[in-house]
């Protein structure tokens, strides 16, 4: 693990920081922030951070079919899973985290964009 | 003047603070103040909803713990956006220019709850992560004490190394079975493996039982050892033992298996060094006389005989039939007299 994302950063404690300015921001979003109306957020944050963490190369992980589980009954469309992205960006500028490491968790996170955004829209 | 401003700093000041505090009028739950962060998460009083709600959920058990010792404290859950907050709220009774008034100091404490949820989360994460480790730990261990004796591990994790170490008195037993080469060369390569894996394990609890430690199997041979790393004074009857028992053993299968199997077996007393061998495949290895002379001894061993040189009479004598065969020349170590060893036990048949 020495030498990962995760460790550069400071860890746990960091990404969890990370991770609640960034739902700071997603709730407030008019165009996303109605996915989260009935959410558990403490829970959500306790997976997102562990998401985070595993992208960043820390000692968790999400696994692909519990990410798709997760976001199965939710239609998100590419422009909110962009949006969302982004805002996850600006957060992790705002925490000091430099650009190519950033670079790492979007190019991570968009791996994933085909277990989150829903395909079969109807 | 100080007086105005003071009270006029302290209005500020309880208006633009983070702790949402309001002030109520005892006797009708009237609101005569509340505060900016008060409203944000609560609703203006005038018409909240939220308000309400609460005022009946904590009236009875706020009543009762005001009427006792003045204070209350307790915790709500309000969602004034789509964040659900926990806002905890504590009571007090003031009397305000002769009236009884109550005054309500709320935090936020949503973030500390989400960080002690997260906090929990990870350190079971953690606990299981290290469980893992742990049941890692007890696997390699249990793999490396199958390349080395216990003792031997013990110091090979202590100083990362293993010095060779010289004993003078033990016995080696090798054994080796007839036609090997060409069962393997006529059967599945799985048949031969399970067969060997069989017989092996089975020699590894015989082994066991006489305190006789399996050193390696190379191919068909297999190699142990007693009286190291730990000294055991009757060493040679114990590898006697072990290979009487290794013969009887294979005698028995042979009678219910399809495979036949013979073997020839040597064994010898004297010296030998046992060390680990290797820096990234570790083995350890015994080296010496005595394993040299098993060796040679087992070759000359006739089919399910077991040849060792007449040194070991003595040591053997009580326990074992002991029958001198001769003086032989055996390449590398001379002229050498020898005797073959047999259990006493009448056969059961």
């Amino acid at each position: 693990m020495a030498g990962t994302t995760f460790e550069k950063y400071g860890g746990f404690g960091a990404v969890s920081k990370i991770v609640m300015d960034f739902y700071d921001l997603v709730l407030d979003s008019d165009s996303v922030g109605h996915h989260f109306d009935d959410i558990d957020m403490p829970r959500l944050m306790d997976h997102q951070t562990k998401f985070i963490s595993a992208l960043m190369g820390g000692p968790s992980s999400i696994s692909d079919e519990r990410l798709r589980m997760a976001h199965h009954k939710i239609s998100i469309t590419d422009a909110e899973f962009d949006e969302v992205a982004q805002m996850l960006v600006e957060v992790m500028q705002e925490h000091g985290v430099k650009a190519d490491d950033i670079a790492q968790v979007v190019a991570a996170v968009e791996e994933k964009r085909p277990l989150i955004v829903r395909r079969d829209t109807s | 003047m100080t007086a105005i401003a003071l009270s006029t700093i302290n209005e500020h000041l309880l208006k633009s603070i983070g702790v949402g505090v309001a002030i109520l009028r005892y006797s009708d739950l009237n609101f005569q103040f509340y505060n900016a962060a008060f409203a944000e998460w609560f609703g203006d009083p005038a018409d909240s909803e939220a308000i309400p709600e609460i005022i009946e959920k904590l009236r009875e058990t706020a009543a009762e713990a005001l009427r006792e010792t003045g204070r209350y404290a307790g915790e709500v859950q309000v969602k004034p956006r789509r964040r659900t907050l926990i806002i905890s709220i504590a009571l007090s009774l003031a009397e305000i220019e002769g009236e009884k008034m109550l005054v309500a100091e709320c935090q936020n404490i949503t973030r500390m709850r989400e960080l002690e949820q997260m906090i929990e989360s990870y350190s079971s994460m953690v606990e299981r992560n290290t469980r893992e480790l742990e049941r890692e730990k007890e696997r390699v261990e249990k793999l490396l004490l199958n390349l080395m004796p216990r003792t031997v591990y013990e110091e090979f994790k202590t100083f990362g190394t293993v010095t060779p170490q010289l004993y003078r008195d033990v016995s080696v037993l090798m054994l080796d079975f007839v036609g090997f080469t060409s069962f393997a060369e006529t059967n599945d390569p799985t048949v031969t493996l399970s067969e060997l894996n069989d017989i092996f394990s089975t020699f590894d609890r015989i082994a066991e039982q006489f305190g006789v430690e399996r050193i390696k199997t190379l191919g068909d041979a297999y190699l142990a050892v007693c009286g190291m790393p730990e000294p055991a004074p009757d060493h040679a009857s114990a590898v006697a033992s072990c290979a009487v028992r290794f013969l009887r053993y294979l005698e028995r299968r042979n009678e219910s298996h399809q495979y036949k199997w013979q073997a020839r077996v040597g064994i010898a007393s004297g010296a030998a060094v046992g060390s680990v061998v290797g820096v990234q495949k570790y083995v350890y290895d015994v080296f010496g006389p005595a394993v040299n002379l098993a060796a040679r001894l087992q070759v000359f061993a006739h089919p399910m005989k077991i040849v060792a040189p007449v040194e070991m009479t003595y040591d053997l004598i009580d326990n074992f039939q002991v029958d001198e065969i001769g003086s032989y020349d055996i390449k590398g170590l001379g002229v050498k007299e020898l005797i073959n060893v047999s259990s006493t036990l009448t056969r059961v048949r």
